[in-house]
């Protein structure tokens, strides 16, 4: 007899779906749920959304004034003199 | 680290003067540094911190732009939500209404922080639900949860906006 799992994918499955994780057993259930297919399909689509944001930079005298505002401790060991 | 604070402040300069906080308190205290957390996790903790303790001090929240409290309706809340470009906007605030003005950017700005860190730390920075907790100091199940109610919202609003 063909065992399926008939429950449907939870939350957790659907993001390793998403991320192409899932096992070949549970991703099977997709192709006989309509319903998880679709909320698969949509979720997938925040996800790539999501990972395609910009990536953002500060303004080119960020390190400087960083920097500036630092108590660099002097090198233990060091010699004088 | 300047990414995730922008997107929880939306607004550039402020964003890097919070990120310059972090980078010091960092430099000042990293003989406090426990190697058994990742020096990452660290950062975004200690950024995170900034972010959300400023939003606080502030009530800046997820109703600046959703609209009044008090609206009863979708369009009373869309009729009492700031718009982009209301005003004359400065070289700065064009920046930003050019960044941060897209639809996926305008959703997670509709997210309240606690679901907008979560959503950020794990799909943006690519951090694990278990780092995540760590960072932010909450349950594992708690952060799942956030996350999972943060994406359904996040469906919702595009799905709203793209009809």
């Amino acid at each position: 007899m063909n065992e399926r799992p008939q429950t449907h994918l939870t939350a957790d499955e659907i993001e390793l779906w998403a991320t192409g994780l899932l096992g070949a057993a549970r991703t099977f259930h997709l192709t006989e749920c309509a319903e998880c297919l679709a909320v698969a399909e949509r979720e997938r689509k925040l996800l790539v959304e999501l990972a395609q944001l910009q990536r953002f930079t500060p303004s080119a005298d960020f390190a400087e004034k960083v920097l500036a505002q630092v108590r660099i401790p002097a090198p233990s060991g060091s010699h004088h003199g | 680290m300047f990414s995730l604070i922008y997107r929880m402040v939306r607004d550039r300069a402020l964003a890097e003067d919070l990120a310059q906080e972090t980078f010091i308190k960092v430099l000042n205290a990293i003989k406090t540094y426990k190697p058994e957390y990742k020096f990452s996790s660290w950062i975004f903790k200690i950024a995170n911190n900034a972010a959300i303790d400023h939003l606080r001090r502030r009530q800046i929240d997820t109703l600046s732009l959703d609209g009044s409290p008090s609206a009863r309706s979708p369009e009373e809340m869309h009729a009492s939500a700031p718009q982009l470009g209301d005003q004359a906007e400065s070289p700065l605030d064009e920046v930003e209404s050019r960044e941060l003005g897209g639809a996926i950017e305008q959703a997670i700005a509709r997210l309240r922080p606690e679901y907008r860190s979560c959503i950020l730390l794990r799909h943006v920075e690519g951090h694990s639900y278990e780092e995540i907790a760590r960072m932010l100091d909450l349950p594992l199940g708690t952060v799942k949860t956030y996350i999972h109610r943060a994406r359904n919202e996040l469906r919702g609003y595009l799905e709203g906006a793209r009809e």
